[in-house]
Protein backbone atom coordinates (compact mmCIF):
# COMPACT_ATOMS: atom_id res chain seq x y z
CA UNK A 1 0.00 0.00 0.00
CA UNK A 2 2.63 2.31 0.78
CA UNK A 3 6.37 1.79 -0.05
CA UNK A 4 9.36 4.03 0.22
CA UNK A 5 12.66 3.72 -1.73
CA UNK A 6 15.60 6.09 0.11
CA UNK A 7 13.25 8.34 0.43
CA UNK A 8 15.19 11.88 1.30
CA UNK A 9 13.28 15.39 2.38
CA UNK A 10 15.02 18.46 2.89
CA UNK A 11 13.16 21.68 4.02
CA UNK A 12 14.67 24.53 2.38
CA UNK A 13 17.82 26.12 4.68
CA UNK A 14 17.28 23.04 7.21
CA UNK A 15 18.95 19.77 7.56
CA UNK A 16 17.20 16.57 5.90
CA UNK A 17 14.17 15.95 7.94
CA UNK A 18 14.47 12.32 6.58
CA UNK A 19 17.35 10.55 5.15
CA UNK A 20 16.84 7.52 3.21
CA UNK A 21 13.80 5.88 4.61
CA UNK A 22 13.29 2.30 2.98
CA UNK A 23 9.91 1.52 4.15
CA UNK A 24 6.85 -0.86 2.83
CA UNK A 25 3.59 -1.03 4.59
CA UNK A 26 0.89 -3.63 3.65
CA UNK A 27 -2.57 -3.03 3.10
CA UNK A 28 -4.49 -3.66 6.44
CA UNK A 29 -1.29 -3.10 8.69
CA UNK A 30 -1.73 -1.20 11.88
CA UNK A 31 1.76 0.18 12.18
CA UNK A 32 3.20 2.93 15.37
CA UNK A 33 6.01 5.46 13.58
CA UNK A 34 7.89 6.27 16.97
CA UNK A 35 10.87 8.68 17.59
CA UNK A 36 11.77 11.53 19.46
CA UNK A 37 10.62 15.00 18.86
CA UNK A 38 12.45 16.12 15.72
CA UNK A 39 13.01 12.63 14.16
CA UNK A 40 10.84 12.90 11.14
CA UNK A 41 7.71 11.26 11.70
CA UNK A 42 5.32 14.38 10.90
CA UNK A 43 7.35 14.87 7.83
CA UNK A 44 6.91 11.47 6.67
CA UNK A 45 3.33 11.45 7.12
CA UNK A 46 2.91 14.58 4.92
CA UNK A 47 4.75 13.30 2.51
CA UNK A 48 2.46 9.94 2.10
CA UNK A 49 -0.54 12.65 2.19
CA UNK A 50 0.73 14.11 -0.52
CA UNK A 51 1.38 17.78 1.19
CA UNK A 52 5.13 17.85 1.08
CA UNK A 53 7.00 16.15 -1.91
CA UNK A 54 10.12 14.00 -1.61
CA UNK A 55 13.58 15.77 -2.01
CA UNK A 56 15.25 12.49 -3.17
CA UNK A 57 13.43 8.28 -3.46
CA UNK A 58 10.86 7.01 -4.68
CA UNK A 59 7.56 6.88 -2.63
CA UNK A 60 4.53 4.87 -4.43
CA UNK A 61 1.09 4.70 -2.75
CA UNK A 62 -1.52 2.70 -3.99
CA UNK A 63 0.76 1.49 -6.37
CA UNK A 64 1.57 5.21 -7.92
CA UNK A 65 4.54 7.00 -7.83
CA UNK A 66 3.51 10.15 -5.94
CA UNK A 67 6.25 11.98 -7.91
CA UNK A 68 4.07 11.50 -10.95
CA UNK A 69 0.73 12.98 -9.27
CA UNK A 70 -0.16 16.21 -10.89
CA UNK A 71 -1.56 18.91 -8.14
CA UNK A 72 -4.79 18.71 -9.23
CA UNK A 73 -5.53 14.66 -9.22
CA UNK A 74 -3.55 15.01 -5.23
CA UNK A 75 -7.13 15.66 -4.07
CA UNK A 76 -8.81 12.73 -5.38
CA UNK A 77 -5.57 10.87 -4.46
CA UNK A 78 -6.55 12.17 -0.91
CA UNK A 79 -10.11 10.80 -0.64
CA UNK A 80 -8.24 7.16 -0.07
CA UNK A 81 -6.66 9.08 3.24
CA UNK A 82 -8.29 10.08 6.66
CA UNK A 83 -5.88 11.98 8.87
CA UNK A 84 -6.20 12.58 12.36
CA UNK A 85 -3.90 15.58 13.97
CA UNK A 86 -2.77 16.23 17.66
CA UNK A 87 -4.35 19.51 17.53
CA UNK A 88 -8.29 17.68 16.41
CA UNK A 89 -8.14 20.68 13.38
CA UNK A 90 -12.27 20.62 13.80
CA UNK A 91 -13.98 23.74 12.42
CA UNK A 92 -15.57 25.64 15.31
CA UNK A 93 -18.18 27.26 13.87
CA UNK A 94 -19.56 24.40 12.66
CA UNK A 95 -21.29 21.77 14.78
CA UNK A 96 -19.95 18.16 15.56
CA UNK A 97 -22.37 16.82 12.62
CA UNK A 98 -21.15 18.90 10.15
CA UNK A 99 -17.96 18.52 10.48
CA UNK A 100 -18.03 14.74 10.22
CA UNK A 101 -20.43 15.84 7.08
CA UNK A 102 -17.45 17.40 5.67
CA UNK A 103 -15.68 14.68 3.77
CA UNK A 104 -19.03 13.82 2.36
CA UNK A 105 -19.75 16.93 1.28
CA UNK A 106 -16.32 16.88 -0.86
CA UNK A 107 -17.52 14.04 -2.33
CA UNK A 108 -20.83 15.17 -3.59
CA UNK A 109 -22.98 12.39 -1.36
CA UNK A 110 -26.37 13.28 -1.45
CA UNK A 111 -28.20 14.98 1.48
CA UNK A 112 -30.06 12.30 2.62
CA UNK A 113 -27.06 9.60 2.56
CA UNK A 114 -24.63 12.23 4.30
CA UNK A 115 -26.92 12.51 7.25
CA UNK A 116 -27.16 8.46 7.55
CA UNK A 117 -23.81 8.63 7.68
CA UNK A 118 -22.84 10.35 9.97
CA UNK A 119 -25.47 9.71 12.82
CA UNK A 120 -23.90 6.42 12.20
CA UNK A 121 -20.30 7.35 12.40
CA UNK A 122 -21.11 9.46 15.78
CA UNK A 123 -23.10 6.26 16.97
CA UNK A 124 -19.80 4.87 16.32
CA UNK A 125 -17.57 7.30 18.55
CA UNK A 126 -20.55 7.27 21.15
CA UNK A 127 -20.84 11.02 20.26
CA UNK A 128 -24.42 11.12 19.40
CA UNK A 129 -25.98 13.18 21.81
CA UNK A 130 -23.44 16.27 20.89
CA UNK A 131 -24.11 16.04 17.02
CA UNK A 132 -25.53 19.36 17.24
CA UNK A 133 -22.75 21.17 19.84
CA UNK A 134 -19.74 23.40 18.04
CA UNK A 135 -16.56 21.47 19.16
CA UNK A 136 -15.25 24.12 21.46
CA UNK A 137 -17.91 23.13 23.73
CA UNK A 138 -16.21 19.50 23.79
CA UNK A 139 -13.81 17.81 26.30
CA UNK A 140 -10.29 17.19 23.72
CA UNK A 141 -11.36 13.59 23.78
CA UNK A 142 -14.76 14.40 22.22
CA UNK A 143 -12.72 16.26 19.97
CA UNK A 144 -10.85 13.94 18.93
CA UNK A 145 -13.35 10.72 18.63
CA UNK A 146 -14.91 13.82 16.20
CA UNK A 147 -12.03 14.16 14.29
CA UNK A 148 -11.64 10.27 14.20
CA UNK A 149 -15.23 10.15 13.13
CA UNK A 150 -14.79 12.71 10.19
CA UNK A 151 -11.37 10.98 8.77
CA UNK A 152 -13.01 7.72 8.51
CA UNK A 153 -16.44 8.92 7.06
CA UNK A 154 -15.68 8.27 3.71
CA UNK A 155 -14.18 4.47 4.95
CA UNK A 156 -10.88 5.42 3.34
CA UNK A 157 -8.11 3.37 2.65
CA UNK A 158 -5.65 4.25 4.72
CA UNK A 159 -5.76 5.97 8.32
CA UNK A 160 -2.71 8.86 8.80
CA UNK A 161 -2.97 9.95 12.70
CA UNK A 162 0.17 12.39 14.20
CA UNK A 163 0.04 12.43 17.39
CA UNK A 164 -3.89 11.69 17.90
CA UNK A 165 -3.53 11.19 22.26
CA UNK A 166 -0.52 14.24 22.21
CA UNK A 167 -3.12 16.75 24.31
CA UNK A 168 -5.41 13.87 26.00
CA UNK A 169 -5.07 11.87 29.65
CA UNK A 170 -4.16 8.16 29.09
CA UNK A 171 -8.07 6.96 29.68
CA UNK A 172 -9.29 9.27 26.49
CA UNK A 173 -6.02 7.88 24.92
CA UNK A 174 -7.53 4.59 25.23
CA UNK A 175 -11.00 5.70 23.84
CA UNK A 176 -9.25 7.05 20.95
CA UNK A 177 -6.75 4.60 20.10
CA UNK A 178 -9.58 1.95 20.22
CA UNK A 179 -11.36 3.48 17.60
CA UNK A 180 -8.22 3.88 15.47
CA UNK A 181 -7.44 0.01 16.66
CA UNK A 182 -11.51 -0.18 15.57
CA UNK A 183 -10.68 0.59 12.26
CA UNK A 184 -8.14 -1.33 11.21
CA UNK A 185 -9.98 -4.36 12.46
CA UNK A 186 -12.89 -3.95 9.78
CA UNK A 187 -9.75 -3.39 7.08
CA UNK A 188 -8.51 0.50 7.43
CA UNK A 189 -4.60 0.47 7.37
CA UNK A 190 -3.76 3.12 10.17
CA UNK A 191 -0.26 4.69 10.24
CA UNK A 192 0.20 6.15 13.98
CA UNK A 193 3.11 8.68 14.77
CA UNK A 194 3.32 8.86 18.34
CA UNK A 195 6.00 9.11 20.84
CA UNK A 196 4.16 7.21 23.83
CA UNK A 197 5.75 4.54 24.63
CA UNK A 198 3.02 2.79 26.62
CA UNK A 199 1.22 2.66 23.17
CA UNK A 200 3.77 0.80 21.76
CA UNK A 201 3.61 -1.62 24.96
CA UNK A 202 -0.21 -1.75 24.96
CA UNK A 203 -1.03 -3.05 21.64
CA UNK A 204 2.09 -4.76 20.35
CA UNK A 205 2.00 -3.84 16.89
CA UNK A 206 4.88 -3.17 14.10
CA UNK A 207 7.06 -0.22 15.28
CA UNK A 208 8.77 1.95 13.07
CA UNK A 209 11.78 4.09 15.13
CA UNK A 210 12.78 6.96 13.39
CA UNK A 211 16.32 8.86 14.66
CA UNK A 212 17.13 12.05 13.31
CA UNK A 213 15.72 11.71 9.95
CA UNK A 214 16.92 7.53 10.09
CA UNK A 215 15.29 4.67 10.24
CA UNK A 216 16.67 3.10 13.43
CA UNK A 217 14.60 0.07 13.32
CA UNK A 218 11.55 -1.65 11.93
CA UNK A 219 9.96 -4.35 13.87
CA UNK A 220 7.52 -5.20 17.13
CA UNK A 221 10.69 -5.68 19.25
CA UNK A 222 9.95 -2.26 20.53
CA UNK A 223 11.60 -2.41 24.10
CA UNK A 224 15.04 -3.28 22.71
CA UNK A 225 14.63 -0.29 19.46
CA UNK A 226 13.93 2.51 22.41
CA UNK A 227 16.19 1.78 24.60
CA UNK B 1 -16.58 15.09 -10.06
CA UNK B 2 -19.15 17.94 -11.60
CA UNK B 3 -19.50 20.85 -9.25
CA UNK B 4 -23.17 21.47 -7.96
CA UNK B 5 -23.65 24.94 -8.24
CA UNK B 6 -26.62 24.96 -5.97
CA UNK B 7 -24.98 23.46 -3.50
CA UNK B 8 -22.17 25.90 -3.86
CA UNK B 9 -24.71 28.63 -3.74
CA UNK B 10 -25.89 26.83 -0.41
CA UNK B 11 -22.17 26.67 1.38
CA UNK B 12 -21.68 30.57 0.28
CA UNK B 13 -24.86 31.29 1.98
CA UNK B 14 -24.03 29.46 4.99
CA UNK B 15 -20.73 30.88 5.41
CA UNK B 16 -21.90 34.72 4.71
CA UNK B 17 -24.48 33.69 7.53
CA UNK B 18 -21.38 32.34 9.47
CA UNK B 19 -19.53 35.15 9.41
CA UNK B 20 -21.56 38.47 8.60
CA UNK B 21 -18.92 40.47 9.52
CA UNK B 22 -16.41 39.76 7.11
CA UNK B 23 -19.51 39.76 4.02
CA UNK B 24 -20.40 43.24 5.34
CA UNK B 25 -16.86 44.44 5.09
CA UNK B 26 -17.15 43.00 1.60
CA UNK B 27 -19.97 44.57 0.77
CA UNK B 28 -19.04 47.95 1.84
CA UNK B 29 -15.88 48.33 -0.03
CA UNK B 30 -17.34 47.41 -3.08
CA UNK B 31 -20.26 50.42 -1.54
CA UNK B 32 -17.07 53.23 -1.56
CA UNK B 33 -15.66 52.06 -4.87
CA UNK B 34 -18.94 52.44 -6.50
CA UNK B 35 -20.66 55.18 -4.47
CA UNK B 36 -17.46 57.11 -5.52
CA UNK B 37 -17.40 56.52 -9.14
CA UNK B 38 -21.07 57.16 -9.71
CA UNK B 39 -21.17 60.23 -7.83
CA UNK B 40 -18.14 61.30 -9.91
CA UNK B 41 -19.91 60.07 -13.43
CA UNK B 42 -23.35 61.31 -11.88
CA UNK B 43 -21.65 65.01 -11.09
CA UNK B 44 -20.07 65.12 -14.45
CA UNK B 45 -23.25 63.74 -16.45
CA UNK B 46 -25.51 65.97 -14.75
CA UNK B 47 -23.05 69.88 -15.68
CA UNK B 48 -22.70 68.22 -19.26
CA UNK B 49 -26.48 67.91 -19.61
CA UNK B 50 -26.82 71.78 -17.89
CA UNK B 51 -24.23 73.31 -20.57
CA UNK B 52 -25.42 71.40 -23.49
CA UNK B 53 -28.42 72.58 -22.71
CA UNK B 54 -27.15 76.04 -22.03
CA UNK B 55 -25.16 75.98 -25.51
CA UNK B 56 -28.29 75.33 -27.23
CA UNK B 57 -30.05 78.54 -26.58
CA UNK B 58 -26.90 81.18 -25.82
CA UNK B 59 -28.49 84.65 -26.78
CA UNK B 60 -26.66 87.90 -26.88
CA UNK B 61 -28.18 91.04 -26.63
CA UNK B 62 -26.85 94.63 -27.03
CA UNK B 63 -28.84 97.10 -25.94
CA UNK B 64 -28.79 101.19 -27.20
CA UNK B 65 -28.68 103.84 -26.07
CA UNK B 66 -31.55 106.30 -26.58
CA UNK B 67 -31.27 107.81 -30.29
CA UNK B 68 -28.68 105.33 -31.17
CA UNK B 69 -28.91 104.42 -34.99
CA UNK B 70 -30.40 100.95 -35.18
CA UNK B 71 -29.74 99.88 -38.39
CA UNK B 72 -25.77 101.23 -38.37
CA UNK B 73 -25.86 98.48 -35.15
CA UNK B 74 -26.96 95.61 -36.13
CA UNK B 75 -24.97 96.17 -39.39
CA UNK B 76 -21.30 96.44 -36.91
CA UNK B 77 -22.91 93.61 -34.57
CA UNK B 78 -23.51 91.35 -37.59
CA UNK B 79 -19.54 92.15 -38.56
CA UNK B 80 -18.63 91.76 -35.08
CA UNK B 81 -19.94 88.41 -35.20
CA UNK B 82 -19.60 86.90 -38.58
CA UNK B 83 -21.92 83.67 -39.49
CA UNK B 84 -24.26 84.54 -36.66
CA UNK B 85 -27.84 85.15 -36.98
CA UNK B 86 -28.19 89.05 -36.19
CA UNK B 87 -31.71 90.84 -35.76
CA UNK B 88 -32.15 94.35 -34.95
CA UNK B 89 -35.07 94.49 -32.42
CA UNK B 90 -36.98 97.98 -31.94
CA UNK B 91 -38.70 99.02 -28.52
CA UNK B 92 -41.76 98.34 -30.17
CA UNK B 93 -41.03 95.11 -31.36
CA UNK B 94 -39.20 94.23 -27.80
CA UNK B 95 -42.38 95.41 -26.27
CA UNK B 96 -45.04 93.50 -27.65
CA UNK B 97 -42.17 90.21 -27.18
CA UNK B 98 -42.45 90.76 -23.34
CA UNK B 99 -46.20 90.90 -23.30
CA UNK B 100 -46.67 87.86 -25.55
CA UNK B 101 -43.95 86.07 -23.37
CA UNK B 102 -46.27 87.57 -20.04
CA UNK B 103 -48.84 86.29 -21.75
CA UNK B 104 -52.38 86.84 -19.24
CA UNK B 105 -49.74 88.62 -17.27
CA UNK B 106 -49.55 91.21 -20.14
CA UNK B 107 -52.13 94.03 -18.13
CA UNK B 108 -49.36 94.66 -16.09
CA UNK B 109 -47.41 96.35 -19.36
CA UNK B 110 -50.55 99.09 -19.70
CA UNK B 111 -49.38 102.33 -19.52
CA UNK B 112 -45.85 101.51 -20.71
CA UNK B 113 -45.39 103.92 -23.33
CA UNK B 114 -43.66 102.67 -26.58
CA UNK B 115 -40.14 104.17 -26.04
CA UNK B 116 -39.92 102.30 -22.61
CA UNK B 117 -37.51 99.74 -23.66
CA UNK B 118 -34.41 100.41 -25.71
CA UNK B 119 -33.86 99.38 -28.77
CA UNK B 120 -31.85 96.76 -29.32
CA UNK B 121 -29.63 94.04 -31.68
CA UNK B 122 -29.86 89.87 -30.96
CA UNK B 123 -27.38 87.89 -31.56
CA UNK B 124 -28.15 83.89 -31.64
CA UNK B 125 -24.92 81.99 -31.27
CA UNK B 126 -26.21 78.44 -30.59
CA UNK B 127 -23.19 75.43 -29.29
CA UNK B 128 -21.17 78.77 -28.39
CA UNK B 129 -19.06 77.69 -25.00
CA UNK B 130 -19.13 79.98 -22.40
CA UNK B 131 -15.98 81.47 -22.28
CA UNK B 132 -16.70 82.67 -26.45
CA UNK B 133 -19.96 84.64 -24.93
CA UNK B 134 -17.96 85.94 -22.87
CA UNK B 135 -15.29 87.38 -25.58
CA UNK B 136 -18.40 87.64 -28.19
CA UNK B 137 -20.03 89.97 -25.27
CA UNK B 138 -17.18 92.29 -24.75
CA UNK B 139 -16.49 92.57 -28.91
CA UNK B 140 -19.67 93.84 -29.11
CA UNK B 141 -19.41 96.32 -26.52
CA UNK B 142 -17.86 98.32 -29.38
CA UNK B 143 -21.10 98.56 -31.55
CA UNK B 144 -21.88 101.80 -32.03
CA UNK B 145 -23.92 103.11 -29.55
CA UNK B 146 -24.24 99.87 -27.02
CA UNK B 147 -25.48 100.76 -23.71
CA UNK B 148 -25.26 97.57 -22.11
CA UNK B 149 -24.59 93.94 -23.35
CA UNK B 150 -25.89 90.81 -21.75
CA UNK B 151 -25.20 86.98 -22.17
CA UNK B 152 -28.17 85.76 -19.86
CA UNK B 153 -25.35 85.84 -16.91
CA UNK B 154 -26.98 84.91 -13.80
CA UNK B 155 -27.50 81.84 -14.07
CA UNK B 156 -24.83 81.20 -16.51
CA UNK B 157 -22.31 82.12 -14.11
CA UNK B 158 -24.33 79.46 -11.77
CA UNK B 159 -23.67 76.95 -13.84
CA UNK B 160 -20.20 77.89 -14.17
CA UNK B 161 -19.55 77.85 -10.83
CA UNK B 162 -21.32 74.46 -10.07
CA UNK B 163 -18.93 73.17 -12.65
CA UNK B 164 -16.28 74.29 -11.23
CA UNK B 165 -16.94 73.33 -7.79
CA UNK B 166 -17.98 69.83 -8.76
CA UNK B 167 -14.82 69.07 -10.33
CA UNK B 168 -12.55 70.52 -7.39
CA UNK B 169 -15.31 68.24 -5.53
CA UNK B 170 -14.97 65.14 -7.52
CA UNK B 171 -11.11 64.85 -7.85
CA UNK B 172 -10.73 65.54 -4.01
CA UNK B 173 -13.56 62.92 -3.27
CA UNK B 174 -12.16 60.79 -5.78
CA UNK B 175 -8.48 61.28 -4.50
CA UNK B 176 -9.78 60.57 -0.57
CA UNK B 177 -12.33 57.80 -2.27
CA UNK B 178 -9.75 55.96 -3.96
CA UNK B 179 -7.41 55.78 -0.72
CA UNK B 180 -9.94 54.61 1.33
CA UNK B 181 -11.22 52.32 -1.09
CA UNK B 182 -7.36 50.34 -2.08
CA UNK B 183 -7.27 50.72 2.28
CA UNK B 184 -10.56 48.74 2.38
CA UNK B 185 -10.14 46.15 -0.27
CA UNK B 186 -6.35 45.15 0.97
CA UNK B 187 -7.66 45.01 4.55
CA UNK B 188 -11.34 42.83 3.62
CA UNK B 189 -8.64 40.35 1.16
CA UNK B 190 -6.37 39.98 4.33
CA UNK B 191 -9.48 39.53 6.62
CA UNK B 192 -11.19 36.90 4.20
CA UNK B 193 -7.95 35.05 3.48
CA UNK B 194 -7.82 35.09 7.44
CA UNK B 195 -11.21 34.07 8.31
CA UNK B 196 -10.81 31.35 6.45
CA UNK B 197 -7.58 29.97 6.35
CA UNK B 198 -8.57 27.33 8.42
CA UNK B 199 -11.44 26.16 6.75
CA UNK B 200 -9.34 26.41 3.25
CA UNK B 201 -6.80 23.68 5.10
CA UNK B 202 -9.29 21.67 6.79
CA UNK B 203 -11.48 21.07 3.38
CA UNK B 204 -8.51 20.27 1.29
CA UNK B 205 -7.18 17.92 4.39
CA UNK B 206 -10.67 15.94 3.79
CA UNK B 207 -9.83 15.80 -0.15
CA UNK B 208 -11.95 19.04 -1.45
CA UNK B 209 -10.18 20.15 -5.22
CA UNK B 210 -9.48 23.78 -5.71
CA UNK B 211 -12.93 24.12 -7.26
CA UNK B 212 -14.59 23.01 -4.61
CA UNK B 213 -13.10 25.63 -2.05
CA UNK B 214 -12.92 28.39 -4.73
CA UNK B 215 -16.59 28.43 -5.86
CA UNK B 216 -18.42 29.64 -3.02
CA UNK B 217 -15.74 32.44 -2.26
CA UNK B 218 -15.94 33.52 -5.73
CA UNK B 219 -20.05 33.29 -5.29
CA UNK B 220 -19.46 35.21 -2.35
CA UNK B 221 -17.42 37.39 -3.93
CA UNK B 222 -20.05 38.46 -6.65
CA UNK B 223 -23.15 38.62 -3.83
CA UNK B 224 -21.18 40.74 -2.01
CA UNK B 225 -20.30 43.09 -4.86
CA UNK B 226 -23.55 43.23 -6.16
CA UNK B 227 -25.06 43.77 -2.81
CA UNK B 228 -22.58 46.90 -1.96
CA UNK B 229 -23.17 48.10 -5.84
CA UNK B 230 -27.09 47.70 -5.45
CA UNK B 231 -26.67 49.93 -2.06
CA UNK B 232 -24.44 52.65 -4.08
CA UNK B 233 -27.12 53.16 -6.84
CA UNK B 234 -29.66 53.35 -4.19
CA UNK B 235 -27.34 55.73 -2.31
CA UNK B 236 -26.84 57.74 -5.63
CA UNK B 237 -30.64 57.94 -6.36
CA UNK B 238 -30.61 59.45 -2.76
CA UNK B 239 -28.04 62.02 -3.76
CA UNK B 240 -29.54 62.93 -6.54
CA UNK B 241 -33.05 63.13 -5.10
CA UNK B 242 -31.14 65.63 -2.37
CA UNK B 243 -29.26 67.82 -4.81
CA UNK B 244 -31.11 68.92 -7.75
CA UNK B 245 -33.83 71.09 -5.92
CA UNK B 246 -31.34 72.12 -4.02
CA UNK B 247 -29.30 73.15 -7.18
CA UNK B 248 -32.79 74.28 -8.65
CA UNK B 249 -32.81 76.76 -6.31
CA UNK B 250 -29.33 78.32 -7.62
CA UNK B 251 -30.03 77.29 -11.03
CA UNK B 252 -33.18 77.18 -12.59
CA UNK B 253 -32.07 75.00 -15.26
CA UNK B 254 -31.38 72.54 -13.31
CA UNK B 255 -34.73 71.61 -12.56
CA UNK B 256 -34.70 70.15 -15.90
CA UNK B 257 -32.53 67.50 -14.45
CA UNK B 258 -33.85 63.85 -14.24
CA UNK B 259 -32.59 61.28 -12.74
CA UNK B 260 -31.74 59.62 -16.55
CA UNK B 261 -29.07 62.55 -16.93
CA UNK B 262 -27.15 61.58 -13.59
CA UNK B 263 -27.74 57.98 -13.28
CA UNK B 264 -28.79 56.68 -16.80
CA UNK B 265 -29.44 52.79 -17.13
CA UNK B 266 -25.83 52.48 -19.00
CA UNK B 267 -24.42 54.04 -16.17
CA UNK B 268 -26.35 51.86 -13.70
CA UNK B 269 -25.28 48.53 -15.40
CA UNK B 270 -21.53 49.99 -15.45
CA UNK B 271 -21.48 50.60 -12.05
CA UNK B 272 -23.68 47.05 -10.72
CA UNK B 273 -21.24 45.09 -13.12
CA UNK B 274 -18.11 46.86 -11.89
CA UNK B 275 -19.29 46.04 -8.09
CA UNK B 276 -19.74 42.51 -9.29
CA UNK B 277 -16.63 42.70 -11.06
CA UNK B 278 -14.61 43.96 -8.12
CA UNK B 279 -16.10 41.32 -5.31
CA UNK B 280 -15.56 38.66 -8.06
CA UNK B 281 -11.36 39.72 -8.80
CA UNK B 282 -11.57 40.07 -4.90
CA UNK B 283 -12.51 37.18 -3.68
CA UNK B 284 -10.58 35.22 -6.64
CA UNK B 285 -7.45 37.09 -5.37
CA UNK B 286 -8.08 36.36 -1.65
CA UNK B 287 -8.66 32.52 -2.38
CA UNK B 288 -6.26 31.93 -4.79
CA UNK B 289 -3.43 33.29 -2.01
CA UNK B 290 -5.12 31.30 0.89
CA UNK B 291 -5.16 28.01 -1.85
CA UNK B 292 -1.73 28.37 -2.51
CA UNK B 293 -0.63 28.84 1.20
CA UNK B 294 -2.01 25.58 2.29
N1 LIG C 1 7.89 23.09 7.40
C1 LIG C 1 9.14 22.89 7.82
N2 LIG C 1 10.14 23.72 7.43
C2 LIG C 1 11.38 23.54 7.85
N3 LIG C 1 11.77 22.55 8.66
C3 LIG C 1 10.84 21.68 9.09
C4 LIG C 1 9.47 21.82 8.70
N4 LIG C 1 8.77 20.83 9.29
C5 LIG C 1 9.66 20.11 10.00
N5 LIG C 1 10.90 20.62 9.89
C6 LIG C 1 12.11 20.07 10.50
O1 LIG C 1 12.22 18.73 10.11
C7 LIG C 1 12.64 17.93 11.19
C8 LIG C 1 11.62 16.82 11.45
O2 LIG C 1 10.42 17.40 11.91
P1 LIG C 1 9.10 16.57 12.14
O3 LIG C 1 8.86 15.74 10.94
O4 LIG C 1 8.03 17.52 12.51
O5 LIG C 1 9.48 15.65 13.36
P2 LIG C 1 8.53 14.93 14.42
O6 LIG C 1 7.15 14.93 13.91
O7 LIG C 1 9.12 13.57 14.56
O8 LIG C 1 8.67 15.70 15.69
C9 LIG C 1 12.82 18.85 12.37
O9 LIG C 1 14.18 19.16 12.47
C10 LIG C 1 12.03 20.06 12.01
O10 LIG C 1 12.61 21.20 12.56
MG1 LIG D 1 5.41 15.73 14.72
Amino acid sequence: MIQLFHVTKEYPGDGPALQDVSLEIDKGEFVFLTGASGAGKSTLLKLIFCDEPATAGQLLLFGKNVAKISASAIPFVRRNIGVVFQDFKLLANRTVAENVALPLEVRGLAQKEIRRKVRGLLRSVGLEHRADKFPPSLSGGEQQRVAVARALAPDPALLLADEPTGNLDPERTLEVMDLLYGANARGTTVVVATHDRSLLERYKKRVVVLQAGRLLSDGDSVRRAVS
Amino acid sequence: MALRPLRAARRALESMARGPYVALVGAATVFVAVFATGLFAGALGGAERLLAAWAGEVRVSVYLAPGADLERARAAAAALAPGRRVEAVPSEVALSRLADSLGEQAHVLEGVGPGALPDAVEIEAPGLSLEGARELAARLRSVPGADDVDYGTAWLEGVERFVSRARTAAVFLFGALALATAILVSNTLRLAVFARREEIEIMKLVGATDAFVATPFLLEGLLQGLLGAGAAVLALAGVHGLLVPRLAAAVSAARALTLADTLPPALVVALVGGGAGIGLLGSALSVARALRRT
